[in-house]
Parts: C-alpha cells; sequence; structure tokens
C-alpha cells in the first residue's frame, strides 16, 4: 500500500520526520518497503499484512500515527446535501446470491457534468502511481484511497430498467471489462447485471458498457461487500486483479459502506454537481455487532514478557478504534471496531496494546531454562552415512521430489502401487534436453532417475568423475493407509566399476555395524544390467539394490558412458546400526594363513563357496579373504575357473601347531571338493 | 663346463659387481652397474647361469647353491651402496631430479550440498540451546498443514493453485483425495511437525523440525517448488516473546559468528498471536531473519494443551535464503541442477 504523506496530513497532524514515521510504523506493524519523492509529496510504501485491511486506505495508517504518537484523529464527516425525489422510484436492488455478496448499497447522482477532477486530488492520486480519469471515476479512486472500501460508479443510463441484480454468473456468460478485454464467465462468479446482462463483475472490475463516459448525466454509486474468498478466485481464474479485488479478498468493513457512499457522493457533488436523490438502497444484512472481548492485563506480562503500565492499556485501546466497556485493577473489557475483525480474543488484544507500546523494549537477554537436546539415532546415522560418502568421494546432490513418468516408471522396486499423483506440476524444474520427458506431477518412488538424470547433466558439462549420492524419502502408496509410507532412501550414482561400488556399501555397512555383512541376491531389474546387478540383504532385512545400469537404460537416460547406481533403505540401515561398539579382547598368539587355489565351474558363487569355507572351521577361523579369479580354458576345460583365497586361522589360547592348521586345511579342501566339485591346484 | 670354471667365473662377477656398486658415486650410476650385473634378460649374470647347463648332472645340485649365494651377495652389495647413497643425500645433497612442487596424487573428498551444511550448522547451534531434532511427514494432511494451525478454508494459503495436493493415479474420479474432507498435500510448512510432536508429547516441549516443503512457484533464480525450512517449538509455562527474542538473538550470534542485534516487529501469521518478523543486523542494515510468533491458543488447543497453563513460541526460517546470503550464490536453481563444479565449491 503506497500512501501519499501530503495526504495523511489531512487526518493527522505529521511533526515528526519521515525517517521517525516510517520506522515507527515499521516496529508497529506496517513494514516500510521504500520511498519515492513525487513532486512535493513522499509516496511511501508499506507493507500490509493481509489481517489489516483497515490499512489499506489512507485513515488506517493514520489511524495507527495517531496512536503511536498519541495525537488527534481528524476524520471527514461527510453530510451530501439531498433532493427531495427519492432514489426507490428510479432503482431497485436484488441480491440473488447472498454467499457472494452479503450487503449492497446504492446512491443515485442525477446530472452531473463530467470534466476532470480538481487539482488536489488529481495530485493525491497521482503520488500513489493511479492515472486519472474524470471527476467521477477520480472521487471513485479517491474514497477508496482514503477508507480502503472499494466503489463503483455506473452510468446510470445503461443500466436497463433501473435494476440491479446481484447474481451467479451464468455458465460461459460473457463479459466485457473496463480494460477493453473479453472475458469468459463461469458459474461461482458473483456478477452484477441489470434486467439483461452483467455490468460488472462483483468486485473485480466494472463493465466497459456500463463505464462512465463524457455522456454520462447519471451516476449510480455501488458500495457494497463482496465474499473474499468468490472475488479471490473470480480474480484468480480471469487473472484480473485490481485494487478493488485486492482489497475485497482482504475483507472489507461492512459497517463503513454508508460512510463510504455518502464520502464519495459529497466529492463527485463538489466537482462535477448534479443532484443527489434522496435516500439510500441497502439491501442485504448489515454485520453482526461485535462482541466486548476482556483482557486480562496479567496476559501482557504472561506473552509479551515485559511489564507495560496499565494506565497504558485503555487509551491505547481507544485510539485504535476499540470502545471500552468496563476496566478494574485486573483487567478491561472493550469491544472492537467493526474495521478490526481480526480483533476478537484476549490474545489479539496483547499484541495490539504490544505493538503500540513498541516490540523494541522487549529484553533479548532474559534467562531461558537449561534444556538437555539429543540427537536421535536416525540423524546420527545419516550423519555416519554422508561421512562414509564423502570420505569415497561421493558429493551429495538435491533433487525435486516430482519426476516426469518415464523416471517414475523407470525403477520401482520399493513399491507396486502406483505413483501419486500431484494435482500441480513443478513448472521450471527440467533442463531444457529434458523438457519433452512429461509434466513434473508425480511423486517419486525411488531416487535413482533423478540422480540418473543428474548424472546426464554432468555428463554433457564434461564433468569427470560424477559419483554423486542423495538422501531423501520416496512416497509409497498403499491401501487403507491415512497417511502413505515416506521412508527415507539413500541412492547413489557411480562412475566407478561394479566392485569399487559395491565395496564403498560395504564399507557404509561397516562403519554403521562391524559384523554387519551385505549379501547379494539375484535380481530382477530392467533398470539394471542382468549379471551385473544384485539385491542387497542385511540378515534377513532387505537393504535395496546395486548394479550397473542396463544398455536401454542408459539410452533412456541420455548416459553415454557406464554408472552403477545403488538405492538402500535407510531405515534398515538404522535398524543395523551398533552406536557403540563392544570390544573382544584380540589374541595374543601368531596366526597361520594358507592360500588356496582351487578349479571350480564358472556357476559357483563366491557367497556359497565362502560359507562352505567357514561352515566347519569353528572359532579358530579368524577370516576369509577372496584374492582373485582367472580363467585359463587350455589347462582347466571350457566353463571353468581358478578362484584363489587365503584363509587366516588364528586362537585364542595359544599358538597353532602346525598339524592343527593342516587338519583345518583339510576340512576346508574336503568341503569344497564335496561341496562344489572344486579341484584344488598344486 | 667344469663346476670349478663355473665357480670361478661366478666369484669374478661377484668381485666385479661389489666394486662397481661401491665405487657408484651416485644413484644414476648405481643404476647402470645394476643393470649390467643384475639386469633381468642381459644382466651378467643372467647369462653366466645359462652356463650351468653345461656342468655336469651329478654337480649341478652344488653349481645351484653356489649361483644362488652369489646372487645373494650381489643383491646384498648392491641394496648396501643403494642405501649408502640414500643415506648420503639425506645427509645435505640434493637430487635435483625430485620435484616436490609436483602435484599430489589426486584424492577427491566428496562434498555435502550446502543446503545440508547450512541445515547441520543451524541444527547444531538449536542443539546447544536445548533443542531436539524432530521429523515429520512430507505428505501431510489438510488438517496437519491447516486446521491444527488455525488457516481457515478460505485463508489464500489455501488455495488449492497455491498447493501440491495429491491424488493416486489409477482413480479416474470421486476418490481424488483433493476432494475429500482431509485431503492429502505435500506439506507446504514444516509447522507440521510442531502439531505432530504436541499431540503426542506433554509439554514442555524444545523442538527443532528441518526439512522440504513445497509450494508450486514456477522456478526462476529466487524460486523453486521444493525449498527447505527450519522450525523452532518452545512450549512451557511463562514462554514469552522476550524468550523468543533471546534464542533468536543466540541463534543469529552464534549462525554468523559474532553479536549481532535482533529485532522483532509485528507481523501476521495465522498460527502465532503475536506474530513478529525477526531481523538481525548486518553489514550495516536489518535483514530479514524469519517469522515468528507465540503459539497462537487455537493451536494449543487443538493438540489439547490447555493455553491458560501453558504458552509457547515458533519460529521459521527459509534455509536456501540463508544458504544463498552466507555463500553468494546468485540463483536458487543451482542448487538443485547439481553440477559437480557447483557442489565442488562448499
Amino acid at each position: 500500500m503506497i500512501v501519499s504523506w501530503n495526504w495523511l496530513t489531512e487526518y493527522v497532524d505529521l511533526a515528526m520526520t519521515h525517517d521517525d514515521l516510517v520506522d515507527r510504523l515499521t516496529m508497529s506493524g506496517l513494514n516500510h518497503e521504500g520511498t519515492d519523492a513525487v513532486d512535493k509529496d513522499h509516496a511511501i510504501d508499506l507493507e500490509v499484512t493481509s489481517n489489516r485491511a483497515d490499512c489499506l486506505g489512507h485513515i488506517g495508517v493514520a489511524r495507527e500515527i495517531a496512536a503511536l504518537y498519541e495525537i488527534p484523529l481528524n476524520l471527514p464527516d461527510p453530510q451530501p446535501v439531498t433532493g427531495s425525489d427519492s432514489i426507490s422510484q428510479h432503482c431497485s436492488v436484488v441480491i440473488e446470491s447472498e454467499g457472494a455478496c452479503e450487503r449492497y448499497t446504492a446512491r443515485l447522482i442525477r446530472g452531473v457534468k463530467i470534466g476532470p477532477s480538481p487539482q488536489w486530488m488529481q495530485e493525491r492520486l497521482k503520488s500513489l502511481g493511479i492515472g486519472i480519469v474524470n471527476n467521477v471515476v477520480d472521487a471513485t479512486n479517491y474514497v477508496m484511497f482514503e477508507c480502503g472500501q472499494p466503489l463503483h460508479a455506473f452510468d446510470f443510463a445503461k443500466i436497463k430498467d433501473g435494476k440491479i441484480v446481484v447474481r451467479e454468473a451464468e455458465p460461459e456468460e460473457i463479459f466485457e471489462a473496463i480494460d477493453h478485454r473479453t472475458y469468459q464467465l463461469a458459474p461461482g462468479m458473483c456478477v452484477i447485471a441489470d434486467s439483461g446482462s452483467a455490468v460488472a463483475l462483483g468486485g473485480v472490475m466494472g463493465g466497459a458498457e456500463s463505464e462512465v463516459s463524457e455522456a454520462t448525466v447519471d451516476v449510480l454509486i455501488e458500495a457494497a461487500y463482496f465474499d473474499p474468498l468468490t472475488v479471490r478466485s473470480a480474480a484468480r481464474k480471469l487473472k484480473l486483479h485490481s485494487p478493488s479485488s485486492f482489497r475485497f479478498e482482504r475483507n472489507v468493513d461492512s459497517d463503513n459502506l454508508d460512510w463510504a457512499s455518502r464520502r464519495v457522493c459529497e466529492l463527485i457533488l463538489e466537482s462535477a454537481g448534479g443532484e443527489l436523490l434522496d435516500g439510500v438502497i441497502d439491501v442485504g444484512s448489515p454485520p453482526p455487532s461485535r462482541q466486548p472481548v476482556n483482557l486480562r492485563y496479567s496476559q501482557l506480562q504472561r506473552l509479551l514478557g515485559i511489564e507495560i503500565p496499565v494506565d497504558f492499556v485503555a487509551p491505547t485501546l481507544e485510539k485504535l478504534g476499540l470502545v471500552i466497556e468496563s476496566s478494574d485493577e485486573t483487567s478491561v473489557t472493550a469491544v472492537p471496531p467493526s474495521w478490526r475483525k481480526d480483533l476478537t480474543r484476549d490474545v489479539d488484544l496483547v499484541e495490539e496494546v504490544g505493538r503500540i507500546y513498541g516490540f523494541e523494549k522487549i529484553p533479548d537477554d532474559v534467562n531461558v531454562p537449561m534444556s538437555a537436546s539429543y540427537r536421535p539415532k536416525a540423524d546420527r546415522v545419516v550423519d555416519k552415512v554422508r561421512n562414509v560418502l564423502t570420505a569415497a568421494g561421493f558429493d551429495e546432490a538435491v533433487t525435486p521430489s516430482l519426476v516426469p513418468q518415464p523416471w517414475s516408471d523407470a525403477f520401482t522396486p520399493w513399491c507396486d502401487s502406483p505413483p501419486l499423483i500431484s494435482s500441480q506440476p513443478m513448472l521450471g524444474v527440467l533442463e531444457e534436453y529434458s523438457h519433452n520427458i512429461g509434466t513434473v506431477n508425480l511423486l517419486r518412488r525411488s531416487l535413482v532417475p533423478s540422480l540418473l538424470e543428474v548424472r546426464r547433466i554432468n555428463d554433457y558439462r564434461s564433468n569427470a568423475n560424477v559419483n554423486l549420492f542423495e538422501t531423501a524419502k520416496v512416497y509409497l502408496p498403499s491401501d487403507g493407509q491415512e497417511i502413505p509410507d515416506q521412508p527415507m532412501k539413500l541412492a547413489l550414482v557411480s562412475h566407478r566399476d561394479f566392485f569399487a561400488v559395491k565395496g564403498v556399501v560395504e564399507a557404509l555397512v561397516k562403519e554403521l555395524n562391524p559384523l554387519a555383512v551385505v549379501q547379494v541376491k539375484e535380481c530382477d531389474e530392467a533398470l539394471l544390467d542382468a549379471s551385473q546387478s544384485g539385491e542387497l540383504w542385511l540378515g534377513d532385512q532387505r537393504l535395496g539394490w546395486m548394479g550397473s545400469v542396463s544398455e536401454s537404460a542408459k539410452k533412456q537416460f541420455g548416459l553415454r558412458a557406464d554408472a552403477i547406481v545403488v538405492e538402500v533403505d535407510l531405515g534398515v540401515l538404522e535398524d543395523e546400526t551398533q552406536l557403540i561398539a563392544c570390544h573382544a579382547n584380540q589374541s595374543p598368539f601368531p596366526p597361520v594363513t594358507r592360500d588356496f587355489n582351487f578349479i571350480m565351474d564358472d556357476e559357483v558363487r563366491w557367497a556359497s563357496l565362502e560359507s562352505t569355507i567357514r561352515s566347519e572351521s569353528g572359532p579358530l577361523l579368524e577370516s576369509v579373504k577372496y584374492l582373485e579369479t582367472f580363467r585359463d580354458e587350455a589347462r582347466d576345460g571350457p566353463g571353468k575357473k581358478r578362484v584363489l583365497f587365503s584363509v587366516v586361522f588364528r586362537s585364542n589360547e595359544a599358538t597353532l601347531t602346525g598339524a592343527q592348521a593342516e587338519e583345518l586345511c583339510n576340512r576346508i579342501i574336503t568341503n569344497c571338493t564335496s561341496a562344489h566339485h572344486a579341484t584344488l591346484v598344486g | 663346463m667344469s663346476i670349478e670354471l663355473f665357480i670361478e667365473q661366478l666369484e669374478a662377477l661377484a668381485q666385479e659387481a661389489d666394486k662397481a656398486f661401491s665405487e657408484a658415486a651416485d644413484s644414476d650410476q648405481l643404476d647402470l652397474a645394476r643393470v649390467e650385473f643384475l639386469g633381468a634378460k642381459k644382466g651378467r649374470l643372467k647369462s653366466l647361469q645359462k652356463n650351468m647347463g653345461a656342468v655336469p648332472g651329478d654337480q649341478k645340485k652344488t653349481a645351484g647353491m653356489k649361483l644362488n649365494a652369489v646372487k645373494n651377495s650381489i643383491q646384498d652389495a648392491f641394496e648396501s651402496a643403494q642405501s649408502r647413497l640414500s643415506s648420503a643425500s639425506s645427509d645435505g645433497q640434493r637430487d635435483v631430479k625430485f620435484d616436490a612442487t609436483l602435484p599430489g596424487e589426486a584424492f577427491h573428498v566428496g562434498r555435502l550440498h550446502p543446503i545440508t551444511q547450512t541445515i547441520n550448522e543451524l541444527k547444531d547451534i538449536m542443539g546447544r540451546l536445548g533443542f531436539t531434532p524432530a521429523e515429520g511427514p512430507e505428505i501431510e494432511d489438510d488438517y496437519h498443514n491447516f486446521e491444527a494451525l488455525n488457516i481457515p478454508r478460505a485463508h489464500p494459503a489455501r488455495d488449492p493453485l497455491d498447493n501440491f495436493y495429491l491424488s493416486v493415479a489409477e482413480t479416474t474420479s470421486g476418490n481424488d483425495s483433493a476432494m475429500s474432507g482431509n485431503p492429502l498435500l505435500l506439506r507446504s510448512q514444516t509447522s507440521t511437525v510442531q502439531i505432530r510432536v504436541m499431540e503426542n508429547t506433554q509439554p514442555p516441549v524444545r523442538i527443532v523440525s528441518l526439512g522440504r516443503v513445497y509450494r508450486p512457484d514456477t522456478a526462476d533464480w529466487s524460486h523453486y517448488p521444493m525449498f527447505h525450512q527450519i522450525e523452532g517449538l518452545m512450549v512451557d509455562e511463562n514462554v514469552s516473546l522476550a524468550d523468543l527474542k533471546t534464542v533468536l538473538k543466540l541463534f543469529a550470534s552464534n549462525y554468523l559468528g559474532d553479536e549481532v542485534p535482533v529485532r522483532i516487529r509485528p507481523s501476521f501469521f495465522p498460527f502465532t498471536e503475536p506474530s513478529v518478523e525477526a531481523d538481525y543486523y548486518w553489514d550495516g542494515k536489518w535483514v530479514e531473519f524469519g517469522g515468528a510468533g507465540i503459539v497462537d491458543p487455537n493451536v494449543l488447543r487443538a493438540v489439547g494443551y490447555d493455553p491458560e497453563k501453558v504458552s509457547g513460541f515458533a519460529f521459521g526460517l527459509g534455509i536456501e535464503r540463508l544458504c544463498m546470503i552466507r555463500h553468494q550464490i546468485t540463483d536458487i536453481r543451482y542448487l538443485f541442477t547439481n553440477d559437480t563444479r557447483f557442489l565442488h565449491q562448499f
């Protein structure tokens, strides 16, 4: 809201400096956004919060100033002279849609002479940046910026049968507004019609047809209360926002309609002449009378944290327009004014008294009691995860939670249900390359596709060695839940090879639980390569998936090189996490290390070989270490491989003897031979 | 060849090698000598080894043992020369061929996203002030996102065009969640976590919640339809604006690393009364910090607290803005494009 310094002086004596004024207004709730010098005036831009429609006019701002500086507020008392002819003889108003229009008043002035508005009025409107039209239209604008009540003047000759009907728009009703553009209306919008068609879009804009022009002789003045929600949705649907709709959306003062109507008539009579008909048409219902609010003084100290002198309270409320009903040593009871619909409870009055007294007087060094906070396990686990991954050279990415359909469908291992759809798409979040992929309106069920897009972007920008991770929620709808599952996942995308990335995952798991072992099972995910992929398990909990991106998926995501992706469930990791590790005694005796080299079929998996090795070795086996695999078809025949591994034995009680070690080795050889048809080399 | 001759040749070679190694004046000369005697292909020891084939069969074992002994002694002589030369260089002689200014082997430590770094810092500060992190769902219902926060149905914030309301894919009509009494949406603010925590906890409460929030703004340099908020809540007996101002001042001073003035000025939010905007004074001007206020009694009642017995304050800050100001990031979209050249800067 822009206010003019000169205009304000009509209501309050501005003895303070400009800077002092805008500081105090800022500190009492009208944030100063800037001031422009306009001719001999200051155009002061104040931010008005949505609860303070009263400050969308100069009088409201002047009232604030009067309360802050404890100075008088002088308001006009319009008493326009009326003729003897009664308006009811010439005009009628019917409200058909009461929900959209609570109250409608009309006055009629006959015989006006359209011309320029007075110089002083033009100057004030220009200070606000408002265009000058003529003495009637300018007067309606002037009163709107004076008191916050939008008004409209119709050329009465264009109102068919002198009949005003406030009704809902008909389907596809066509309306040409003052901006000379044509709008297609819809039910739910409120129109002002005559006995034929719409002459105004209620609370939003007047019609071109009934606009006041140089030929206008009689003007009908509308001052009405339109429902905020109806006005907002119409303005929004039609993308037609006006100073009028802005005010109706924020709830105008229905009690002030008559004052505003009289005020504008007075100004029009002054500058355009004519005769105001006797009486006013006032249909609909006046606002209910306001209920008194009781404010206990103790609430001030309790909620503001400062002591405010009791004798400050009632006068301040009065300055703001409240009417004091009663007061005693402990409390005051006051009736809020019609223009302050935001004041209904004691806490609302606490704010009023506090802000006028000054929030700057509230101390910033009180004793807040100490309290110990703790870090939830999930937080600590995520921190450890991030530490391991950054140590492993992975950078963290943050990507949008909504994805287009092809990405949504590309990888859905966690969930069979279709994704949740958002009513609104995310706009502007896709790179140009990906613009045609689809509307970004699906809640993602995996982080992997988003990371593949990030990988693609980096590849296209020639950024080498892209290793990224993200931790975020995925959204997994399922039947019968009030709020869908939103588990936290961790996803990785990497330039490195399968085992390099698997090593990172294993290191991560070890960091969280030194005893946990990642197992891999076969999986069947179209996004992943058929062989270089697997389902990851920790004990009997499924941890997630990893694999090399398949050729077709690489094509889909525009990748030029191989990529390994991983997605794991942070909840499972959290379950497995051992935040406090336990010590086991280290054996003081030397280890015995033995290397093995077996020939076996390609089908034998290392996991199953290792479990055979461990199966009968007992507590003396300290570790099994895989060394390498190689193939020599000439010597071993087709479909065969040689697997080298090393086993360390150690006892906690004594140095192992050669015979003990040999027995353990023989057991391994026997078991491997029988379980896997493996042949020991050498 | 007789074994005697073979041994003689070996011993001569050992002597020659010993001499060459001990006379080598620097590592280059030593290396030449090493190639001459111990070279894997054309070294003299290697060629001498071939003569062993001519030694009579029954003496081969003796010859082999002698060969190994000589091999070891030449190796030892080389190593002792090597250590002589290296200790000589550490005694003050610089080897110009060693360029210590060459770069080390590249070792990339991954970077945490600047948003995460900001969040971690804010969470740490709030933790020191006694606020425990709390989590809540990002998919919320209307009740927790609006109703319980005292945001009436007619409030502009609830406009369907300004929120990501949700429905399930297969539904064709009728079952649209936006149509039902308590539709689901992506939360538009982290204040929802306040409600969920208070519903399940009795006062005193001191929490901080952080996370993603969603509003359908078209992405541009200063807007993104997804962003992050931090929200603090403290409820106890007699919590006032003075407590809020004190905590905000500690918070801002801690974050900025210097004692900064903080001011609060009246504002409007449905879930607080009084509502304030907090600013901190930095670089000669007031900078917007975030919104705050005393928890509205309607909110306390909605979670079953008695507003006559307890009061509380809440505040919320936008993470992106703090992060962008601190790191001088000029376009919010950089944060979500994840170009590694961007990420590596933080």
